[in-house]
């Protein structure tokens, strides 16, 4: 029972992860209908470029957020602008799918050669340790990185909500033609979307730098979680996502703590293909998700 | 015209066929048997992509599955190698057709999401299985013919999957001009209206799919045989599914010979960076970034561009100005 227990726990820890991780792909399938492959690889280049930082200067992890956050910002808006804004909008989906592929392998083929394909990780002092409640124990790096993807959500959800450019946001989510017909220089706010979605994954990346050893390979991992998580979601459903994600990491960690890792991994997939069978426009989809 | 559209491939085959006699070492017959092969694995591929429109980028869970099947078969079985490829392809196919009848169901990102889940699952099974598999430190085929050396060995393989590319590229051909294949065509312009038009979309899109997963299944059976040793992690990579797709966008995929145009190029040039550039990982960069360059800018394919300019554009290439100048008085 306890075992059980453990695994709801860590689940949970995991699952508010996922869900920070999830999030960005939200926001670019609803601003541009894209499925952006590519966002796991830019998780692992902010890793590593948080390793860089932490071992050059030997600061902690999180202070390289401030220079990764805005750099992250910028490359987004510059893959929207120069890169998928460029597509032919008849067949975008597929085409931003190839697009974005490729931008995935680009990455880890440069990671790869810079930093060769052996594992790296962060390990700090005070991630080490775990915390015991009522006989489950939670390690300290998975509890920083709960908070930190919670933190995170809890900004990006203010700024959607609250903010004028997150009104803007939303309409061009809603309905672009729409929004532009009000005012909304929708193609402008689109790039900003993306902006704030890869900095979604620069803070990812330095909690996954964290928590996880990584290889230049390991976004295909993330790439098959994230889109399951997405899928059974609903694609572009924010909301969707985030519950998707802990339900997800929750199944994964009572699998990994009762059956093992291979299972717990392949829980994904087995959900992605039951969610198709049953509804395929995802669980919480609703109007946008059912074109795709 | 007529001469030249009918005796060029003509001409090509017989430079195929004489290739391995042509080139002066076995290395070369070996990297040309490794570029048929991809051949007509984009070309089965694009029986689905082509027709369709249905991106697949999982379509390695087939190659490998049909790798894996033949090599499981001839060694845990002890079945002929000919029956253990004809029936291990069989197998996979029936497999595509209970996944095909899941996944159809999406369209566009989500079904292009699907097929890389459906070979990372794969991936997972087969490194997970260890009793059976032999995990992930790879699985031992022995050779079929263990009279040849390796270049013979090579040069046998180049003939087979020349023979396979040959009945990928006619059932191509042969779908292309059925009454199946304006279906499917139909399902690629529009779905909804072809459905509504009384175009049997699932029953299409699975058939389809099952087909394209029979011939790359084919090819990995093959693959089992020549290479003898079978590693998961290339087998179920997702970078041979993105090379069959690559390949059928350079090459064309409205075009029966579009994909192993792209092969021609792609696999002699893959070949070429791993000589020139050594184990790093820069032929990764050079490939995502061939395939960003051919999404951007030439999403149709060589052939596409070729057909065009030959034919010329169907409506003249003027401007509204010009236009309004001949119909006014």
């Amino acid at each position: 029972m306890s075992l059980i227990l453990q695994g709801l726990a860590l689940g949970v820890l995991t699952g508010g992860l996922y869900a920070l991780l999830a999030s960005g792909l939200s926001l670019y399938f609803g601003v541009m209908r894209v499925v952006m492959v590519a966002h796991p690889a830019f998780l692992f280049l902010a890793a590593y470029l948080t390793y860089t930082v932490h071992t050059a200067f030997g600061v902690d992890p999180f202070l390289a957020l401030p220079v990764t956050v805005p750099v992250f910002f910028v490359l987004g808006v510059a893959v929207q602008r120069l890169l998928v804004a460029r597509l032919a909008p008849d067949n975008l989906a597929m085409m931003s799918v190839l697009l974005t592929f490729g931008l995935a392998l680009t990455i880890e083929g440069l990671l790869g050669t810079f930093y060769t394909g052996s594992y790296r990780s962060i390990s700090m002092e005070y991630a080490t340790r775990s915390l015991t409640v009522g006989g489950v124990s939670l390690p300290y790096d998975r509890i920083i990185a709960f908070a930190v993807a919670a933190l995170t959500l809890g900004v990006l959800f203010a700024v959607l909500v609250k903010s004028r450019f997150g009104r803007a946001l939303r309409a061009t989510i809603q309905h672009p033609e729409a929004a532009r017909l009000v005012g909304i220089p929708t193609e402008r706010v689109a790039g900003y979307g993306f902006g704030v979605g890869l900095a979604t994954a620069a803070v990812g990346g330095t909690v996954l730098a964290l928590i996880t050893p990584f290889f230049p390979a390991s976004h295909w991992v993330w790439i098959g979680k994230l889109m399951a998580i997405i899928v059974v979601g609903g694609l572009g459903s924010v909301v969707g996502a985030a519950l998707a994600a802990v339900l997800l990491g929750v199944v994964e960690g009572v699998v990994l703590v009762t059956v093992d890792a291979t299972w717990a991994t392949m829980m994904f997939y087995v959900f992605v293909f039951l969610t198709l069978l049953a509804r395929p426009q995802g669980f919480f989809g609703g109007r946008l998700a059912h074109r795709f | 015209m007529r001469i030249a559209s009918r005796g060029l491939p003509l001409l090509l085959a017989a430079l195929a066929i004489a290739y391995p006699w042509l080139v002066p070492n076995y290395y070369l017959v070996y990297a040309g048997a490794l570029t048929v092969m991809y051949a007509a694995m984009a070309t089965s591929w694009n029986l689905l992509g082509g027709f369709t429109g249905y991106v697949s980028l999982g379509h390695s869970a087939f190659f490998g599955l049909g790798a894996y099947g033949t090599g499981l078969l001839v060694t845990r079985l002890g079945v002929p190698w000919v029956v253990a490829l004809v029936v291990s392809a069989v197998l996979v196919t029936a497999f595509a057709a209970g996944v095909g009848v899941a996944a159809v169901r999406v369209r566009g990102a989500s079904f292009v999401i699907v097929s890389i889940a459906l070979v990372s699952m794969m991936n997972l099974v087969v490194q997970g299985w260890r009793s059976l598999t032999g995990g992930s430190t790879g699985l031992q085929v022995p050779s079929p013919f263990p009279g040849l050396h390796r270049g013979q060995t090579h040069m046998v393989f180049f003939y087979a999957f020349l023979a396979l590319l040959a009945l990928a590229l006619l059932v191509w051909w042969y779908v292309s001009r059925s009454r199946f294949g304006a279906g499917l065509r139909a399902i690629r312009e529009d779905e909804d209206k072809a459905e509504s038009l009384g175009v049997p979309t699932g029953a299409y899109k699975v058939t389809a799919f099952c087909l394209s997963a029979l011939f790359v299944a084919l090819a990995g059976g093959l693959y089992a045989l020549w290479f003898g040793s079978l590693d998961p992690i290339f087998v179920f990579s997702i970078l041979i599914g993105s090379y069959m797709v690559l390949m059928s966008l350079l090459g064309g995929v409205r075009h029966l010979f579009g994909p192993l145009l792209g092969a021609l190029i792609v696999a002699p040039a893959g070949e070429y960076f791993l000589i020139a550039l050594g184990e790093t990982q820069i032929h990764l960069t050079a490939t995502g970034l061939v395939l960003v360059l051919v999404v951007l800018f030439m999403p149709d394919g060589i052939l596409a561009r070729l057909t065009r300019r030959r034919a010329g554009p169907s409506i003249p290439d003027q401007s509204a100005d010009q236009r309004l100048q001949e119909v006014t008085p």
